[in-house]
């Protein structure tokens, strides 16, 4: 009787990339603000993916409309009771913070960095928007399962966590800076995120119950507990933890990038 | 805000002869549509783009062996409290000041948020438009002093329209009648406005509960959680943002050395 909203790829992509770009954001501003100047590639790298990555974004949530070229029509209204209201004026204030930072971050002028951090650790908060609205979105549908996950936006900000950094440091890592110190940082900021996401996604199955089939025991339920669960967390936090000089730290990064993609993925095409 | 319009649809009054779904395409210029085989003589299985006025055929087994046919004019019930409207980010969906609720054609931009978030599944995306749309409420016919086409149509005056507050005076008083005349199952749908999402504009009088004919029993703003889930991910920023900030933070004072 309910209908799916019909969206697919180009959403699963952007709720992907919108959990990196957000995570990519906060990772950076709290290296940026608690960090040292041995940070420096964490916190530019954080910065400037944030920006790619909501650049791409807008094209995708623009491609996605049925009628593209009235996508400004989402500025005629502003609804703060409505997940997607606030999340298409937040996508371009985020744009501006993620503009802003990245362009700060470039800068050698010592003199910009008090006000760049300043500045990111207000964008802060949009980053952490970014990264959980769109779950939010999600379970304020009328849709079975959607509408039954009271922590599909915590769960998404976890994920956007776990990407995030997972997604600075391979980027460290394709660019010769693995041997840093803000390489070791980020790398144990992950693993925290790891474990936080597993606790979220647990808590996550265990209050949805049988309403959680369609994920847990459902066609896409192979992908989720193989794609996410296995090899999305479990193996890159084994890895991490137990692989030592033998494992090559991008092999966990990428493991965390695919998990990432599979959860937006499950989730969404349960109602594809 | 003028008095609010309705439409009461009295399912025990329906003949199935779907003159309702009729008159609702020729008075919108819908197009016809592929029928599908449902299984009985409904069709379609759902409201779509193109059909806004459905009627649906429920046969239902009795325990003395015969089958009970339950037929039911089933249209957007303009709820007063409207996920659909609650959803649309552009605006388009708007209520107008008799209460029945709209999608402006040349706002809408086809996100469709809106599809998602009717309780009922009424909602639907026009591929051909790429924008969202469903039953106006005839609302080029209320502006001009007429009711809808479906109301004006309906041979045994199953559905009928009026001002909301004297149609439900009616209701209660043929439900009261139908259940002095044996029908237990006989109850409203959607005439409380305490009731859930305020009360339907277009309120239904059923003959049996409301699971037989597919409907929600008790149909909720999908909107209503929004608070809840946002202080749930405030929180899982927290935890994170903690996480991050011993992950990077340096110890033991070795003066200011910033990135």
């Amino acid at each position: 009787m309910l209908k799916s909203p019909d969206w697919h790829l180009l959403i699963v992509w952007y709720f992907f990339l919108g959990g990196i770009a957000g995570g990519a954001y906060f990772t950076a501003a709290i290296a940026d603000n608690f960090g040292s100047s041995r940070d420096r590639g964490v916190v530019r790298t954080g910065y400037i993916l944030s920006l790619l990555m909501i650049g791409v974004c807008g094209m995708l949530l623009i491609l996605d409309l049925g009628t593209p070229s009235r996508f400004l029509n989402m500025m005629k209204a502003f609804k703060f009771w409505d997940p997607m209201s606030i999340g298409a004026w937040m996508l371009g204030v985020f744009g501006a913070f993620a503009f802003v930072s990245s362009a700060l971050s470039l800068s050698a002028d010592e003199s910009r960095a008090g006000l760049r951090r300043k500045i990111s650790l207000v964008g802060t908060v949009f980053g952490f928007f970014l990264a959980s609205y769109t779950g939010v979105l999600l379970s304020a549908t009328a849709l079975p399962f959607w509408s039954d996950a009271r922590l599909m936006g915590a769960l998404f900000l976890a994920s956007g966590a776990s990407t995030g950094m997972a997604a600075i440091s391979l980027l460290l890592y394709l660019s010769g800076e693995s041997a840093g110190e803000g390489f070791k940082k980020i790398k144990r900021a992950d693993r925290f995120a790891i474990v936080f996401e597993m606790a979220v996604l647990a808590l996550f199955l265990i209050l949805l119950g049988s309403a959680g089939a369609p994920l847990t025991s459902g066609p896409l339920a192979p992908l989720f507990w193989g794609g996410l669960v296995v090899a999305g967390l479990v193996v890159p936090l084994a890895l991490d933890l137990l692989g030592g000089r033998w494992v090559p730290a991008v092999i966990p990064a990428v493991l965390i990038l695919v998990g990432g993609f599979i959860l937006r993925y499950v989730v969404v095409m349960t109602h594809a | 805000m003028a008095r609010t319009l309705a439409m009461f649809t009295d399912t025990s009054l329906c003949i199935g002869c779907r003159a309702c779904q009729v008159a609702c395409k020729q008075w919108n210029e819908l197009p016809m549509e592929e029928p599908e085989w449902t299984g009985s003589y409904q069709n379609h299985a759902h409201f779509t783009d193109k059909t806004y006025r459905l009627v649906r055929f429920i046969e239902k087994p009795q325990a003395n062996g015969e089958l009970q046919w339950l037929l039911m004019s089933d249209v957007c019930k303009h709820c007063a409290q409207a996920g659909c409207l609650d959803a649309c980010p552009t605006g388009a969906i708007y209520r107008t000041e008799f209460g029945t609720v709209n999608i402006n054609q040349d706002v809408c931009n086809g996100c469709r948020y809106c599809v998602s978030s009717c309780p009922f599944g009424v909602v639907s995306f026009n591929h051909d438009t790429g924008r969202a749309n469903k039953c106006t409420f005839c609302n080029d016919r209320i502006h001009n002093g007429l009711g809808p086409a479906c109301a004006k149509t309906c041979p045994t005056e199953s559905i009928q329209f009026g001002f909301r507050d004297e149609l439900a005076a009616k209701a209660e008083k043929r439900v009261a009648k139908l259940k002095e005349m044996g029908y237990s199952g006989a109850q409203l749908y959607g005439v409380d406005d305490k009731g859930p999402l305020g009360g339907l504009n277009a309120f239904f009088l059923l003959l049996d509960r409301p699971s037989t004919y597919n409907l929600p029993e008790k149909p909720l703003l999908p909107q209503r959680n929004v608070l809840v889930d946002s202080v749930l991910a405030v929180g899982s920023a927290l935890l994170v943002g903690v996480g991050a900030v011993v992950a990077f933070r340096e110890r033991g004072g070795k003066g200011d050395d910033h990135a």
